[in-house]
């Protein structure tokens, strides 16, 4: 097994029995469109180990999203091995993806996703109804979640009456709440202003931080490589290469 | 039920669109209930237990070719044979030739045998045993001409060319046909000159269980005679008469199913609609982890709900328009049978479903990166 390039760090990690939060191995994607196949990816090995922040970083149809797509579990692959948090989620069914994703992943959008007619509380709701959580754990575990986004001043809000950097934070919110494994995000700052954009990079870092969320980050923005551990590059779906972040040599 | 919450804010999310489509099913099922309950109301009218004892004996080749009087006899001695009253109809009018109503004669001296669902009061019958100008007058009758009891009235003939004089001793209350007016044959047989001939010879049996044995001994004691019979039970024989309202009835159930079915597309396809404008956020909700069985149970749910809202609208307001005006015919009071409200509630439930079942299958099984990746 093929693994990328780690700072000292990572080797540090790797000591510890948890396995790593994502292994790919070998991965191919492959779009067929009449007799064309494109490439998404092509042969993709890599190893992000547990509690990371990580930023996947290329130009634009590089096959950035249709990596993030196969870790969230939403996606299959072509052919190689995808495992999350140990588990090999490339051989599972449909069915079964469904159950593993709203116990392992919380998804983050570039476009955030509310739902427009549930409030902020109603949206960080929603992963916690496939929980066997009665109502008042529900309250209980939203609140926490809006909170610790800097949220708990918004809680019924409705989206249109939030910002863009503050629906963002509810998206976060309900990609925390139900305490996935491995958040993952798609251009999360993509849609925002320098500030907000700033802000939302400070809170993954911190909830990175904090609870020792593993983060798998897609991102054009490269403000973002002072927030992140490493930068994996990806270019017309081959992973050229893995290099620390700034956080990291800070 | 913890999705319930997510049903019903989807349902909020275009109030005016639910509200339309809201209506349109409601008014549907409006229309289909009115036009349904019709042919309904003469089939319960048709098979009301109360007359399954009684038949009618007439000529085999129609009611008004006539069978001779003196059948009677015959009837009469007929094993399980009650009560046997001979009738011609008169078709008198009251005034104007608007005024047209059942009006008929019968014998009177086993009227309230043959007739005890029709609830006459024993001194009335009595009346009407004594007085050969008696009438005993239905309540819709006698409210619609301003009648009074012990009034004398005039019904002028239009099958034959004289008038009768009635004197009204009585009222029919009960199950009998409330326009009807029924006065004595005795009278009417003497100003026609007796020529001996009656429509119907009514025949009560003493149990129903013995009116196909009844029926078949009539009809076999009459073959080969100069009258050939042809006996049936009562609702048969006024299923005759409403015969002719049957294509008209065919009519309305057609038109009611039609509507049904315009509707049905119509909320098909602002189903389709609604589903297509969150085709990104079911895909979100997929992302999440919901399951496709829930997501379809959800969106279902959504149209189902709008539907039954209109079935409770629609069909109850039909139910309840009936109840309160009730249309008086030959038949009876028009009132919506209650297993109207059973069929319009299915067919809210068929509309509910099959308008959105194929949008919302297609939403809560379509690709998810296709989905999210449409937006972006
Ligand atoms: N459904 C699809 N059918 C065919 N080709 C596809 C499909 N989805 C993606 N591709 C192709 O796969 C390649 C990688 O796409 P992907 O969306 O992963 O790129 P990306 O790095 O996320 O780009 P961007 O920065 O623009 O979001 C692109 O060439 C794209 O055109
Ligand atoms: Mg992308």
């Amino acid at each position: 097994m093929q693994r990328a390039a780690h700072s000292e760090g990572a080797a540090l990690r790797l000591d510890t029995p948890t396995p790593p939060a994502v292994e790919l191995d070998q991965v191919r994607r492959i779009y067929r469109r009449d007799e064309f196949a494109v490439h998404a990816l092509d042969n993709v090995s890599l190893t992000i180990p547990p509690a990371r922040f990580v930023a996947i970083m290329g130009p634009s149809g590089s096959g950035k999203t249709t990596l993030l797509n196969l870790i969230a579990g939403i996606d299959h692959p072509s052919s190689g091995r995808v495992a999350v948090g140990g588990e090999e989620i490339s051989s599972k069914k449909d069915r079964e993806l469904a159950a593993w994703r709203a116990r392992h992943i919380g998804l983050v959008f570039q476009f955030y996703n509310l739902i427009p007619v549930l409030t902020a509380r109603e949206n960080v709701d929603l992963p916690l109804l496939l929980t066997t959580l009665n109502k008042r754990d529900r309250r209980a575990h939203v609140e926490t979640a809006l909170r610790a986004v800097g949220l708990g001043d918004r809680m019924d809000h409705y989206p249109r009456q939030l910002s863009g950097g503050q629906e963002q934070r509810v998206a976060i919110a309900r990609a925390i709440v139900t305490d996935p494994t491995i958040v993952v995000a798609d251009e999360p700052t993509g849609d925002l202003d320098a500030t907000s954009a700033e802000e939302i990079l400070n809170l993954l870092g911190e909830l990175n931080r904090r609870f020792g969320k593993t983060i798998v980050m897609v991102t054009h923005d490269s403000r973002a490589e002072h927030h992140v551990d490493e930068i994996y590059r990806l270019d017309k779906g081959i992973l050229t290469g893995v290099e620390p972040g700034r956080r990291r040599l800070a | 039920m913890k999705y319930a919450a997510l049903v019903v804010k989807n349902l909020a999310r275009s109030k005016r669109r639910t509200i339309f489509t809201l209506i349109s099913i409601a008014v549907s099922l409006f229309i289909f209930s009115a036009l349904v309950s019709m042919p309904a109301v003469v089939n319960r009218f048709l098979a009301d237990p109360a007359a399954s004892n009684r038949v009618a004996c007439h000529n085999k080749a129609g009611v008004t070719y006539g069978i001779p009087e003196a059948y009677k006899q015959a009837i009469a001695a007929t094993p399980h044979v009650e009560a046997v009253v001979a009738q011609s109809w008169f078709g008198g009018i009251y005034h104007e030739v608007a005024d047209q109503f059942p009006n008929m004669s019968v014998d009177p001296e086993q009227v309230g045998a043959m007739w005890p669902d029709w609830e006459i009061a024993p001194d009335a019958l009595e009346r009407f045993q004594h007085l050969r100008t008696a009438a005993l007058v239905g309540p819709e009758t006698m409210r619609r001409f301003g009648f009074h009891l012990g009034q004398r009235i005039m019904l002028r003939g239009t099958i034959y060319p004289f008038n009768v004089t009635l004197d009204i001793v009585g009222t029919l209350n009960g199950k009998a046909p409330p326009s009807f007016l029924v006065f004595r044959r005795d009278y009417l047989e003497e100003v026609r000159g007796r020529p001996g001939f009656v429509d119907v010879i009514w025949v009560r049996v003493d149990r129903a269980a013995n009116v196909p044995q009844v029926i078949t001994a009539l009809d076999e004691n009459f073959a080969n005679s100069s009258a050939e019979t042809l006996t049936e039970p009562e609702a048969a024989f006024y299923g005759n008469f409403i015969a002719g309202y049957r294509v008209f009835f065919r009519m309305a159930e057609l038109m009611g199913i039609l509507v049904v079915f315009a509707i049905g597309l119509v909320a098909a396809n602002t189903a389709a609609m609604s589903i297509r404008e969150r085709r990104t956020e079911i895909a979100v909700l997929r992302s999440i982890g919901f399951p496709t069985r829930t997501i379809l149970a959800m969106l279902l749910a959504e149209s189902l709900l709008i539907a039954l809202a209109g079935w409770l609208l629609g069909c109850c307001g039909a139910f309840l328009l009936l109840r309160s005006i009730t249309v008086q015919g030959v038949v009876g009071a028009i009132q919506m049978p209650t297993s109207v409200l059973f069929i319009a509630f299915a067919v809210a439930v068929l509309i509910g479903l099959v308008s959105a079942i194929v949008p919302a299958s297609a939403a809560a099984r379509r690709n998810i990166v296709e989905a999210l990746r449409a937006v972006a």
